[in-house]
């Protein structure tokens, strides 16, 4: 069964289209990564698909239930972890998670198990019993997961789960999320603006830049569509137009792309590295100044599907 | 086909009644209220300074032998007696606007997308989080009944009977079940505080003026609009009630009118405020 089916998913805010007609599939038991800059449509989507903002155009289903016809069985379906902290630091986590389970109209008894569960399960039992207040960030953030499962939803949604947390929490937390979706087949859905986690996590990734849906698949083969080898560099003698222009007439280059006073291309051929382009530089009259080269990451796939582009 | 349908029908079937989520949110509305101290002692402040700095130096500008005169005008009350009753009408609409702000402090704080998000009511998010105000406004109306009972045994104020007090109560609650949909109409449209502290700035004004708090509905005969908008306000209708059941004085309308317009004035902002409060979204 499909987890979420958005069709035509369209939101706009004033005269700014902040979601704007994407289209995607989430399959049942994957981690998904909605995957943009800061103001691309992420939070916006999650919202819709989580029935809390109503959508201008287009649909979407969770589980099979609509997002506009059937709210309930969508809210019944799923747990959120918002991007901004949504907690009371008057109470406890416990309480916290209690007052939450309470909206769920969850007797007494189911909700005392299931607290313990999820408190266990990210590692606060020993804090269920302290003010939220003196939580530290990352204590925050699983308090906050812990709610987002303590209903065990079909789907979990993060909106930027790892934001504002150190290094060690940040992975402990991935490990966790991995952990569940690998043992309960929990679907996730995770939208970030850090790619490196996408990577990290995600079975898929959408690429959302201004609203649009640019490109989706799997971490490795969008990496993979850019190139081998990404090779970026700085020219201090010579036209820069004319440089381009060698490379354009090279097969193993691919997508020359400026980027500020640098220059990047990825190459097609992994044998062909930097030496073979500082000979071919120096053989034209061309200096270069610094050039490096990488593996390409998501962060290149990003930048390539949504940055300035001059040559495919 | 036809079975799934109906397991699936069930299953969207909730309780007519949502105990659980009414309770917890009256439960935490009660503790938010308790938790900052500023808000609890500047609602109970608020009726004592309105007795001590208003009702007692204005009960002074009658001068002594007046009392016929003041009987025909305050039927039959003392300026002080006549006052009470509208302190409390005026400490029960500041309440309810207050549970208008409350949810907007929780827009701005990202609590209402955490329930909003959980399968219940919309409804009875709203039941609840009315509930919890109207026992803080129950208990602050008692309250200021008390302090002016005690001023009262100068003053001339005392409550006129036990039944006078519970059908008072009575009227208490409706006046708040008015204005907190009043509030939570307003709090649901607004998403900010300032924008909605400017137009309860702007309302709550002629409201308090205009109710027959101060002065006798009657007085105002003869002066145009002013007269006919204090039949308009809900609060008129409030006061009227709870000012004829405290002190056993004659009502302006009869108290049957007070009761039936103050129950259509709660309905129709309770329903506007629970519309309201349902299509809310949040951004």
């Amino acid at each position: 069964m499909k987890a979420i089916g958005a069709d035509e998913l369209t939101k706009v805010f004033g005269n700014v289209v902040a979601v704007d007609h994407i289209s995607f599939e989430v399959d049942e038991g994957e981690i998904f990564g909605l995957v943009g800059l800061n103001g691309a449509g992420k939070t916006t989507t999650v919202l819709m698909l989580t029935t809390l903002l109503n959508p201008d155009s287009g649909t979407a289903t969770v589980f099979g239930h609509n997002i506009l016809k059937e709210k309930d069985s969508v809210r019944r379906s799923v747990g959120v972890v918002f991007e901004e902290q949504a907690v009371d630091i008057y109470l406890t986590g416990k309480q916290n998670l209690d007052f939450y389970a309470r909206m769920y109209n969850l007797p007494k008894k189911v909700r005392e198990e299931r607290i313990a569960d999820v408190l266990n399960t990210v590692g606060l039992a020993e804090h269920a019993n302290v003010k939220v207040n003196d939580y530290s960030g990352g204590m925050l953030r699983r308090l906050e997961i812990a709610r987002g499962m303590l209903t065990q939803p079909k789907v979990l949604f993060l909106d930027e789960p790892t934001i504002g947390v150190d290094v060690q929490t940040r992975r402990y937390l991935w490990d966790y999320l991995r952990r569940v979706n690998k043992e309960s087949g929990m679907t996730i859905f995770l939208a970030t603006s850090y790619l490196e986690e996408a990577d990290y996590l995600c079975d898929r990734v959408a690429i959302i830049d201004e609203g649009k849906l640019i490109v989706t698949g799997r971490p490795k083969e969008l990496k993979a569509s850019i190139g081998k080898n990404l090779i970026s560099l700085k020219l201090t003698t010579g036209l820069r137009a004319d440089f381009i222009k060698l490379l354009q007439g090279l097969e193993y280059v691919e997508r020359i792309e400026e980027r500020d006073d640098l220059l990047e291309f990825s190459l097609k051929n992994g044998s062909i590295g930097i030496p073979e382009i500082v000979r071919l530089a120096r053989g034209n009259g061309f200096t270069i100044s610094s050039i490096s080269s990488h593996k390409p990451s998501l962060n290149d796939v990003l930048l390539h599907y949504t940055g300035k582009k001059i040559e495919e | 086909m036809m079975v799934i349908e109906t397991t699936e029908k069930a299953r969207e079937k909730k309780p007519l009644i949502e105990w659980i989520p009414i309770s917890s949110m009256w439960l935490r509305e009660i503790i938010r209220f308790l938790n900052m101290k500023t808000r609890v002692i500047s609602s109970f402040a608020e009726p004592f300074l309105f007795l001590t700095l208003l009702a007692i130096p204005f009960s002074r500008l009658m001068p002594p032998g007046s009392e016929g005169m003041m009987s025909q005008m305050f039927g039959s009350l003392s300026f002080f007696a006549f006052l009470a009753p509208g302190i409390v009408g005026i400490g029960l609409v500041s309440r309810g606007i207050m549970g208008g702000v409350t949810v907007i402090w929780d827009k701005e704080f990202g609590f209402l997308k955490e329930v909003m998000v959980a399968p219940v009511r919309r409804v009875s998010l709203m039941i609840g989080r009315s509930l919890g105000g109207m026992t803080i406004a129950i208990v602050q109306a008692l309250v200021t009944i008390g302090v002016a009972s005690l001023f009262g045994i100068w003053y001339g104020f005392q409550v006129h009977s036990a039944a006078g007090l519970g059908l008072a109560l009575v009227f208490i609650i409706l006046t708040f079940a008015t204005f907190i949909g009043f509030g939570i109409t307003l709090g649901a449209l607004f998403e900010e505080t300032e924008g909605f502290m400017s137009i309860v700035t702007l309302l709550q004004l002629p409201m308090f003026f205009l109710s027959g708090a101060f002065v006798p509905i009657g007085l105002l005969n003869g002066v145009p609009v002013l007269y006919q908008l204090q039949f308009i306000n809900p609060l008129t209708y409030g006061i009227d009630g709870i000012r004829a059941s405290l002190t056993g004085a004659s009502p302006f309308f009869p108290l049957w009118v007070d009761l039936v317009v103050l129950l259509a004035f709660t309905l129709i902002f309770l329903i506007l405020g629970a519309r309201a409060f349902n299509r809310m979204q949040v951004s």
